[in-house]
């Protein structure tokens, strides 16, 4: 028996294919989100199924997740990201007491009890400071490549302090650090430690170790490092982070076709 | 008695009132169709779902019709009483006289809500200097500037000192534009000191018994000024029935809101009782047709849990809710979620509580006042949701906030973490705009996650 999760992000969709019996994953996929979001999420999940050799058919329960989880028609039901996030966590990293997830157009922390449930969270979705959009922004401004932008903060000899409290702002405040004769590595790696600051102050004083990192900026090199000097404590990068949203999807989709 | 119980849109809602009046059943005289004030410009009510019984269609129509009762007063030759910034003490004393009609102008910052922001208030807040970083009570301003909305009082009070500094800028705005204002001030409740006198108020605090003298001095101030508007006085003998009177408001809400918050399945809808708590506070300008509306939803109330009839399924997740919305429509969200409503702390829930009859009357609205826990540290209200939380079995806390209101800042960290401490529950923060349409994605999610998260809990 098949079951199939589907996070539609706010920049990408993720989709993944687990054995129920095995609960091993069978197959897992990312395509970039747009506007059709159930046709995109139709598309990447039929690509999975003719990748693993499987019918439509074999899937018992999908349960779709994420920002449009309620665009995807197809799917049996749906359940928040808050939750999903939670159990593809508690699968590849088991000891995980809180969980930082970053995505797009969010960050969330998740507070997790000694079983993995979630206890409670909070999530920034008001502002773009402490999330993935403001990294494709400052990646645009200084004509870099999202995915290299890791690379170029390692290059920073002393991260640029980044004060404002507002994407919009924080990228003129970022002209004016060029100007000034500041390294593109010293900026991205300023970015990086605003992120880091914005999604520590949602945890204030109760970041319980071990730290998980997950969400598609979690992929993002020198993030994780930056996480963990706001937070002052390690943080470890989930496997697969950008896939774990879709993966626990898939696991709570499997519980319920075993109905447990 | 409604033969169901179930959320109406509006045209359900006024389709099944044409019936109603058409087949005869009586209905008081501000009663009809909803959509006349969507007419009038109340455009949020065609977004909201309402209760279908005829007990909730009279609280709807007490609520929008208030500003009609006021220009009624003032032609009536009825003095009129602004009473700001004041959770439930000014408006007792003020319907203790027999001519005087209180009511609460910081109401207004729901009027952007209903009107969708097409009223311009804040606009003309704004235009005063009031702009987003205050609080959506800004909207008050506007309305006393435009004059489209309440008539100006005869007399406007408002309490100062330990109370919202948002609030505060506004009123003195106001009274700088020429409305005066008269001002009575409300201390920072704490604590006493070893050895220092103290007293217990109402709802379990205490205070110093300096602080409850310094109240009773000020509310004294507005008792003669209240005396000189109505040009009759005030004694205790009036107070003593005008305290008993607001009691037996506050007896109705009370049983109303233990059995809506309790009873599975949930008998009254999380919009509606937001709606009637209110009337807790000034009485929707008519104190004894408060107290008829109230009966008549407790009526309806009663009927349904003994019927075992609801609004919701059955184990809907319980929420604890904190601070009242800006957006009405959040309430019905919060139920599209699948979850309930277990219990409340609207700002005001001293005003929910009896006023002492077994004290001078003066002496038992100080204490009253000195209650409110909105004039003490948060972790006193924190307190207060704890105690309430646990009595109603409330299975998480939502902590709603209030764009731009002061108390708002930190409020909820620690309100968060004391019942996370005392409770071991979730706590989650929204925060709500008066128009959330563009939010409402992400107040969805955070709804949902807290009752997946509730469910959760209930199966370890």
């Amino acid at each position: 028996m098949i079951s199939a999760g589907i996070d539609g992000g706010s920049r990408a969709i993720k989709a993944v294919l687990l054995d129920c019996r095995t609960r091993k994953v069978v197959a897992g996929g990312v395509r970039d989100q747009g506007v059709d979001h159930d046709g995109l999420a139709r598309e990447l999940l039929d690509q999975l199924l003719k990748k693993a050799g499987l019918a439509r058919s074999r899937i018992a329960r999908l349960v779709a997740t994420g920002y449009t989880r309620n665009a995807i028609g197809f799917a049996d039901t749906t359940v928040t990201e808050i939750t999903c996030h939670a159990a593809g966590v508690r699968y590849r990293v088991p000891k995980a007491a809180t969980i930082v997830e970053i995505g797009g157009q969010d960050s969330k922390l998740l507070r997790l009890n000694a079983d993995g449930s979630v206890r409670d969270f909070a999530m920034n979705d008001r502002c773009a400071a402490g999330t993935g959009r403001f990294l494709e922004v400052v990646a645009a401004r200084l004509n870099a490549r999202l995915d290299g932008l890791g690379d170029l903060a390692r290059a920073a000899k002393s991260p640029a302090p980044i004060s404002s409290m507002c994407v919009v702002f924080a990228e003129t405040e970022i002209i004016g650090l060029l100007a000034s004769g500041a390294s593109p590595a010293d900026i991205v790696a300023g970015v990086q430690a605003s992120i880091a600051s914005r999604v520590a102050s949602m945890i204030g004083r109760e970041a319980k170790p071990p730290v998980v990192f997950t969400g598609g900026v979690a992929m993002i090199p020198g993030m994780a490092d930056a996480l963990a000097a706001a937070l002052k404590t390690p943080v470890e990068i989930a496997p697969e982070p950008q896939m774990t949203g879709a993966l626990g999807a898939a696991l709570l989709a499997c519980r319920q076709a075993c109905g447990n | 008695m409604s033969g169901r119980a179930k959320r109406l849109t509006l045209d359900e809602l006024d389709r099944l009132c044409r019936r109603r009046q058409a087949a005869g059943e009586a209905m008081p005289a501000y009663a009809g169709p909803l959509g006349r004030h969507v007419r009038d410009g109340d455009r949020r009510l065609l977004t909201l779902e309402y209760d279908d019984s005829p007990a909730a269609l009279r609280l709807w129509n007490f609520l929008l019709t208030e500003e009609d009762r006021l220009h009624e007063a003032r032609a009536a030759g009825k003095k009129i009483v602004g009473t700001m910034k004041d959770l439930g003490t000014v408006p007792v004393m003020a319907y203790a006289l027999p001519n005087v009609v209180a009511f609460y102008p910081d109401g207004a910052w729901w009027t952007p809500c209903l009107m969708e922001l097409s009223e311009g208030l804040f606009g003309i807040a704004q235009s005063l200097g009031l702009g987003d970083a205050f609080c959506p009570v800004r909207a008050m301003a506007g309305a006393f500037v435009n004059r489209a909305h309440f008539p100006i009082p005869d007399l406007a009070t408002c309490s100062v000192g330990a109370t919202c500094d948002d609030f505060s800028a506004i009123a003195q705005r106001l009274e700088s534009l020429g409305y005066p204002i008269t001002w009575w001030e409300m201390p920072s409740r704490r604590r006493p000191d070893p050895g220092e006198p103290g007293v217990t108020l109402p709802g379990g605090f205490t205070a110093p018994a300096s602080q409850v003298a310094l109240v009773r001095s000020e509310l004294e101030r507005l008792r003669a000024a209240l005396a000189r508007l109505a040009g009759s006085p005030l004694g205790d003998a009036e107070l003593a029935a005008g305290i008993r009177e607001a009691n037996r408001v506050r007896a109705l809400l009370a049983e109303l809101r233990q059995l809506a918050y309790t009873a599975d399945p949930c008998p009254m809808p999380a919009l509606e009782m937001l709606i009637a708590e209110m009337l807790a506070i000034h009485f929707c300008s008519d104190r004894e047709e408060s107290a008829a509306v109230l009966a008549e939803l407790l009526d309806e109330v009663h009927s349904r849990v003994s019927a075992g009839r609801g609004v919701l399924a059955e184990r809907a997740a319980r929420l604890f809710w904190v601070n009242p919305v800006a957006d009405l429509r959040v309430m019905n969200l919060l139920e599209d979620c699948g979850a309930r409503l277990a219990g409340t702390e609207y700002l005001f829930c001293h005003a929910l509580d009896a006023i002492p009859e077994d004290l001078p009357p003066m002496e038992a609205l100080a204490r009253m006042a000195l209650a409110d826990p909105m004039v003490g540290p948060s972790a006193d209200r924190a307190a207060r949701v704890v105690r309430d939380a646990r009595a109603m079995g409330a299975e998480a806390v939502v902590v709603s906030r209030i764009p731009g209101a002061s108390h708002c800042a930190l409020e909820g960290t620690v309100i968060g973490h004391i019942v996370r401490q005392e409770l071991d529950l979730p706590v989650v923060e929204l925060e709500v705009p008066p128009v959330a349409d563009a939010l409402w994605p992400t107040l969805r999610t955070r709804l949902e996650a807290l009752v997946e998260t509730v469910l959760e809990r209930r199966k370890r």
